[in-house]
């Protein structure tokens, strides 16, 4: 009964040390390894999140169901308030649909007068969000697309309406799709009256800011963002949302996408925009080298 | 050490695993995607301290140091550093768990709160020596107050549902 705890404590104690060093330098290492060679290290989290998001799948969807349905439940007192929003809202966008309506007849006359042919190779796979980044530091969601798919690193993904985010780390059945609002996202724009450009970056708040305006006085609240395809990674012309200014009078980006409930997300296929590799050349009529005229 | 506590060993360390792998479920349930202004506490280390001042046999380091690591895979944060941190200072609770066995639950809690607060400046610090780029500091002082809070309410679960307690005195000498 009464053995010497110490003694016990004492033999075990060297060996459970060593342990403990090793798997510290083990973690240490990792980390370090990350740190300096990040792609290989994030090729391997795709990896561990490939082989452990999906397995859970057929428990996370009717969890994921059953809160949302619970919460929903709580929006049902607001029953008869939200009904008279709707009818207002519907008798408005019965009127934007007849202005769309003429529009369509009107673009498709001109599309037809020009002969145009829309870029056949601007294609999307539509993905399910399996899951968020798990933590409210990064804004990032999962969905079941992958490297099967075809999935590349810095595809754009919409939802119906707007820009979500960029594919940043493709695994075989599950790729993550980096949020405008994380905090390291960052997405060259233009903003559409003026025309000037800018980067819309995310800084893990609801509202992107805008960064690197040339001139802030010719945009105003309300002018639309698009995507610039500046850097050749991003399509060109894809719909991010509305400049608005912040109390303190910093202009952000109110997103067009519906973050509140992102479920089904497109992911663009994009294979580049040509780069113009020649210099600039004056066209005009073919004079002579300077070599012929020596 | 007779067959019945060994199953009863394995299986403690079993369920601890399966706790840990519940609550990266329940973060990883994609209903929130709008960024957030609070944040819900760090349930995995309060756990890990819980278990390891009550059964440090049942929490072995190298099932700690690969579930903290599967924690930061799966949660996108710089892997390996966080792992290293709660797992040094889960050791260190566990060297002292003979004296706070005898303790009171403050004395405990004071530990902890003390080695939470070690764990979130030795991460905050170290990211900032490898220029990696900081979490926002409110959210992160946040989590650490509210991982304190719940520090009580995970004890319970433990001690209560669960059933792990600290070993009376004599009982870790059979």
């Amino acid at each position: 009964m009464a053995k010497d705890k110490s003694n016990a404590n004492d033999f075990t104690g060297p060996l459970r040390r060593l342990l403990l060093s090793v798997l510290i330098f083990c973690l240490i290492g990792f980390f370090l390894v990350w740190r300096i060679d990040s792609p290989r290290v994030e090729r391997f989290r795709a990896h561990v999140t490939d082989t452990f998001v999906p397995n859970l799948n057929w428990a996370m969807a009717p969890v994921t169901g059953t809160i949302n349905l619970l919460k929903d439940f709580e929006s049902y007192q607001r029953l008869a308030q939200q009904n008279r929003e709707l009818r207002s809202e519907l008798r408005q966008m019965q009127a934007w649909k007849e202005a769309a309506l003429q529009l369509e007849q009107e673009n498709a006359r001109l599309l037809d007068l020009n002969n145009v042919r829309l870029d056949p190779r601007l294609t999307y796979i539509t993905g399910v969000v399996l899951a968020d980044s798990g933590s409210p530091f990064r804004q990032s969601v999962l969905i079941n697309v992958g490297a099967r798919d075809g999935l590349v690193d810095g595809w754009a993904t919409m939802d119906g309406i707007g820009l979500v985010g960029r594919i940043s780390g493709v695994a075989d059945n599950t790729a993550r799709v980096i949020l405008l609002t994380d905090a390291s996202s960052r997405i060259p724009a233009i903003v559409q009256p003026s025309g000037q450009r800018m980067i819309v970056a995310g800084d893990n708040s609801a509202a992107p800011v805008i960064d690197f305006l040339e001139n802030s006085d010719q945009v105003r609240p309300g002018h639309r963002v698009i995507s610039s395809g500046d850097g050749g990674v991003f399509p060109a012309g894809l719909l991010i949302g509305q400049v608005a200014a912040d109390p303190s009078g910093k202009l952000r980006v109110i997103l067009a996408a519906d973050y509140q409930r992102l479920e089904f997300l497109r992911v663009l296929r994009h294979h580049g925009t040509t780069p113009v590799t020649d210099t600039a050349e004056i066209i005009g009529p073919q004079l002579p080298s300077p070599e012929v005229l020596q | 050490m007779n067959e019945q506590t060994l199953t009863r060993i394995w299986g403690m360390r079993l369920t601890f695993a399966l706790i840990v792998c519940l609550v990266l479920f329940f973060h990883l349930l994609p209903l929130e995607t709008t960024p957030q202004r609070w944040v819900g506490p760090d349930l995995i280390l309060a756990f890990a301290f819980a278990w390891s001042v009550r059964r440090p046999e049942y929490v072995p380091a190298p099932a700690l140091a690969g579930l903290f690591l599967l924690a930061d895979l799966l949660l996108f944060r710089p892997p390996g550093l966080w792992a290293m941190l709660a797992l040094l200072a889960s050791e260190n609770l566990k060297s002292r768990a003979r004296g706070l066995r005898d303790g009171t639950f403050a004395n405990e809690w004071l530990t902890a709160c003390i080695l939470m607060v070690f764990v979130a400046l030795a991460y905050r610090v170290l990211l900032m020596v490898t220029l990696v780029d900081l979490p926002p500091y409110g959210l992160s002082v946040f989590e650490l107050i509210a991982t304190m809070l719940s520090y009580p309410l995970v004890v319970a679960v433990t001690h209560g549902l669960l059933g792990v307690r600290k070993a009376a005195p004599g009982e870790l000498d059979t």
